[in-house]
């Protein structure tokens, strides 16, 4: 599953970098965030509960930031255990753009998820992704100006990952 | 052939053959209906299941510390537990040479093998706080390269499941017949690749079970939903080493069935293993998507055929290849490779051919099990043929009912066999033939057609012949070593006041068996059906038998009470002679009363069983009434008793959407003597919607990773009322000689051709286009594709 979105931000680039490096800041702004703590720069633990239809979890994992290139941006990878309700790993490509005065913060994610979660179906998930990543960057926006953050482009979720092996069932 | 004088009921019978609404039907809209999950008893616990959530992976650690300080945890078990007191089974049966599948546990041990294997039983007080203590247990997997496509798991450089098997084919088989390389000379040649989806049963009623052992005597009670409880009585008393007379299996209401209900699940093994190490009762049943997640699945055929036939429309050969995919193991104790067996043994069997040759190969997969399920591997085989038959006709410009007319098997050629060793007794395939023709009125809805093609309006027709497999004789299991009964037991007994309880080991989930055994004991005795009760589904009651499984119950289970009341009847008639002074072949029994030659009333049966059981003092010394009596029946003569019949399916295919709509589907039905007509129509309606679900809506899509991604009914599609059409079924009678009754199987004809017949009349409707589709179920975005609509 392919999820990319863009949200713009009324805060310099630099401001919007040392945030987004700010496990303080993302403990609050990342929804349903129980614990957030960094063990290096490069790598954090967080526990977030989540609730993806009819099931509800609290998901364990970590998150390693790799090809750092401060302000501009870095390379998010994370895996979580969500007990019960499966597991989600992906990567996030994150990337800050100015714009007069303004930052520009792209992403595009590529997440695969398992057991219960998979099986609701790519509906709910990629509903509640845009959901949860909208949640995100309002909070985000509003900690660090204010102002909601502006979607320039409304958030697309791509089924990638949902082609069946059977690739004759696509052609 | 439809021949009075080969039905021995049809002048002289009151209750076979009649159309009786089905007595039991009552206590369901009464709301009296009993399903396990309602049974409750002292101290009971409830299970839940940890499942692993990827499909294929190794597990380093289970760590269930905290989860059993959870309020209202009893105990929490993993596989370590159950492995002590669990011998393993192994699916796999003998005459399936060469077949190979890994032992299995009821919980995973090293490693899981799809996603949804159960790793821990938690067992608590409520089911809530079960899941609840799930959520605290800590496992550390090591995620594994999964087996996700048949084909691929072939590749030699292919993640094993079976690590010990050194490769992920379970099992592979040839069939050769003739000589396929003339057939195929100089012949016109017709082929296509076909792909059939998975998709599984979705009982109304889920999987349920609650197993209460006693340690002060080892006795073991379980409750269960299922169509064969003997079979689980056997499986719990050697894989727990039990006493099997000590082992009761009780299957109560059971809410649909359709073969998903008789293999061995490692929930039911789990729940069964905790209550021996709890000492108390415990309940699991299945929420729906654990169903989704474990009920078997069914199908999953990727099939590549090629059919000669000579420019007059005859039908020269077949050659078949079968790679199927059936989950990581293969199911026990049937096996998961009858389905495909079936598919290259069924191919082309309604038909004159003797050139024949298929191969088929049965591959482990990181996926749920794939096991026997309604009209096991008849849809495939079915719509690999009668597609194939089409596409002949078309290559030679032949009508499709015309090509099947100059190619059936036909009435001077019985008892036939079949190029792939089928031995069949006796058919009607050009009568059901030419009763289609006419109840289609095929001439008027071509005409329709052709008319409304004109303006726009895509419609199909599209026929399906079936030869399906009924009253199986130990060829199907016995002889390979499994503990699966062919044969079936009923005890009949006369009450006090003289009415008759039956206990018989067929089984009853909606179908109506308990209503055709009524009605076939009711004729045999001679007494009124209202005085018959009918028993099943308790091994602790009821003598061992087969219970529901391939279309056995009216057959098998049918003619054991026929031969079991005419022996009561005997007995009610001796007695009677005793006590009048009458010879008892000058009496018989009419609706409960006992008559003489001159048709006089000479006592009721309710006066005899008030003299026998009250006042045995007046009966002739030494001359007990024995009023109870038992019968065994086994399938003897053909080892299975084949029907036939043809299915017809009139749709429109609404070309911009893809979508189809089904406007009428017909079945002329043969299965022998009809013992309820009411009752063979509706399982074959039933069976005919649930191979329209597998040809247009269900499927089991799984993601390229091995994750099931619809398993919920908001995404997995099911056929619903709105969607289904009319369907019309006609009945041609041609009993086997086998038994008296006469009757054969009907429960799986209304699936075994229905998605054919669809698939045949999309590909109708699809033909102005030069368009094709070869895969099932045939959904909007693939019809699009197939004709060019979308890329």
């Amino acid at each position: 599953m392919d999820i990319t979105g863009e949200y713009r931000i009324a805060a310099s680039r630099e401001i919007v970098w040392s945030a987004l490096n700010d496990p303080d800041v993302l403990r609050q702004c990342i929804p349903g965030c129980k614990e957030l703590e960094a063990k290096s720069p490069e790598e954090m633990d967080a526990k977030v509960a989540l609730k993806v239809g009819p099931v509800s979890a609290t998901f364990s994992g970590n998150v390693r930031l790799e090809d750092i290139v401060a302000p501009e941006g870095y390379t998010l990878i994370g895996q979580g255990n969500g007990g019960i309700a499966g597991f989600a790993k992906g990567r996030a490509l994150v990337r800050l753009a100015e714009a007069g005065g303004h930052t520009v913060l792209s992403y595009e994610a590529r997440a695969e998820i398992g057991g219960k979660l998979a099986s609701l179906g790519s509906r709910l998930i990629q509903s509640t992704s845009r959901k949860l990543a909208g949640q995100f960057f309002d909070s985000f926006a509003a900690h660090l100006g204010g102002k909601r953050a502006t979607a320039d482009a409304p958030v697309s979720a791509e089924v990638d990952d949902l082609e069946l092996i059977h690739h004759t069932q696509n052609t | 052939m439809s021949n009075a004088s080969d039905i021995p009921f049809a002048k002289t019978t009151k209750y076979i053959g009649a159309a009786l609404p089905r007595a039991t039907a009552k206590r369901f809209l009464f709301g009296r209906g009993r399903y396990t999950d309602d049974i409750e008893v002292p101290r009971m616990l409830s299970a839940a299941f940890l499942r692993c959530p990827y499909a294929h992976a190794r597990i380093l650690a289970i760590d269930t510390t905290n989860a059993r300080k959870f309020p209202g945890v009893h105990s929490i078990l993993t596989g370590v537990d159950l492995a002590r007191i669990c011998r393993p089974w192994v699916g796999t049966l003998t005459h399936f040479a060469g077949m190979k599948s890994a032992p299995q546990l009821p919980l995973a041990m090293e490693k899981a093998v799809w996603s949804g294997h159960p790793i821990a039983i938690v067992i608590a007080e409520t089911r809530a706080q079960a899941e609840d203590a799930l959520e605290a247990i800590q496992v550390e997997f090591v995620e594994l390269p999964a087996v996700v496509d048949a084909l691929d798991g072939l590749n030699e450089h292919s993640a094993l499941i079976n690590e010990a098997a050194g490769d992920n084919l379970i099992y592979a088989t040839q069939i050769e017949a003739g000589t396929i390389a003339q057939a195929f000379e100089d012949a016109e040649i017709v082929e296509a690749d076909f792909i059939f989806g998975r998709h599984t049963a979705v009982t109304m009623e889920p999987r349920s079970i609650l197993a209460n052992f006693d340690p002060s005597t080892g006795r073991l009670d379980v409750h269960q939903s299922t169509q064969t409880p003997y079979q689980f009585q056997d499986v719990y008393a050697r894989h727990f080493n039990l006493s099997e007379a000590n082992v009761r299996v009780v299957a109560p209401d059971v809410g649909g069935s359709f073969g998903m209900k008789l293999h061995v699940y490692h929930e039911d093994m789990a729940v069964v293993g905790a209550s021996i190490i709890s000492g108390r009762p415990v309940k699991f049943t299945a929420d729906r998507m654990e169903s989704f997640a474990s009920d078997i699945h069914a199908r999953d055929h990727r099939v590549r055929a090629r059919l000669a036939v000579s420019s007059e429309g005859i039908l020269r050969g077949f050659d078949v290849d079968d790679v199927t995919g059936v989950g990581p193991f293969s199911t026990y104790p049937r096996t998961s490779v009858v389905e495909g067996n079936q598919v290259v043994r069924l191919i082309g069997a309604a038909y004159r051919v003797t050139d024949y040759r298929a191969a088929l190969r049965v591959v482990a997969q990181n996926k749920n099990q794939m096991s026997q399920y309604r009209a096991v591997g008849h849809p495939v085989a079915f719509a690999v043929t009668e597609y194939l038959v089409d596409l002949a006709a078309r290559k030679v410009g032949l009508d499709p009912f015309e090509i099947r007319r100059r190619n059936y098997l036909t009435q001077d050629m019985y008892p036939h066999t079949t190029a792939t060793g089928y031995q069949i007794e006796r058919l009607s395939l050009e009568i059901c033939l030419e009763k289609l023709h006419e109840v289609m009125d095929y001439a008027a809805i071509v005409a329709e057609q052709e008319r409304l093609r004109r303006t726009g309006v895509y419609r199909g027709i599209g026929i399906a012949t079936y030869v399906e497999i009924t009253n199986p004789s130990p060829a199907f299991y016995g002889v390979g070593g499994g503990h699966v009964s062919a044969q079936d037991g009923c005890i009949l007994k006369v009450t006090q006041s003289g009415e008759i309880q039956c206990m018989i080991s067929v089984t009853e989930q909606g179908q109506g068996t308990e209503a055709i055994i009524a009605q076939i004991v009711a004729e045999a005795v001679g007494t009124d059906i209202a005085t018959v009760r009918v028993f099943t589904g308790d091994t602790d009651m009821t003598p061992a038998g087969g219970a529901a499984w391939a279309c056995r119950g009216a057959g098998v289970g049918g003619e054991t009470a026929l031969q079991a009341g005419k022996k009561l009847k005997k007995r009610i008639v001796e007695v009677a002679g005793a006590i009048l002074h009458c010879p008892a072949h000058h009496l018989t029994l009419v609706d409960g009363r006992i008559v003489d030659a001159q048709q006089h009333t000479r006592m009721t049966l309710r006066e005899l069983a008030h003299l026998s059981y009250f006042r045995s003092d007046l009966l002739p010394a030494g001359r007990p009434a024995e009023l109870t009596v038992a019968h065994h029946h086994g399938p003897s003569g053909f080892p299975f008793a084949f029907t036939n019949g043809i299915h017809g399916s009139l749709v429109e295919v609404d070309v911009e959407t893809g979508i189809v709509k089904i406007l009428k589907h017909w079945v002329v039905e043969d299965c022998g003597t009809v013992i309820n007509p009411l009752l063979v129509e509706e399982q074959i309606r039933g069976g005919v919607v649930q191979g329209l679900g597998a040809a247009l809506f269900e499927e089991c899509r799984y993601s390229a990773s091995g994750q099931l991604l619809n398993g919920s009914m908001a995404d997995y599609l099911v056929p619903m009322a709105c969607e289904m059409p009319d369907i019309e079924v006609y009945h041609v009678e041609t009993p086997t000689r086998d038994t008296e009754l006469g009757a054969k199987g009907c429960g799986e004809a209304g699936t075994a051709a229905s998605s054919a017949a669809a698939l045949n009349a999309v590909n109708n409707a699809l033909s102005v286009f030069g368009a094709s589709i070869t895969q099932i179920p045939m959904t909007p975005e693939r019809i699009l594709r197939a004709i060019g609509a979308v890329g």
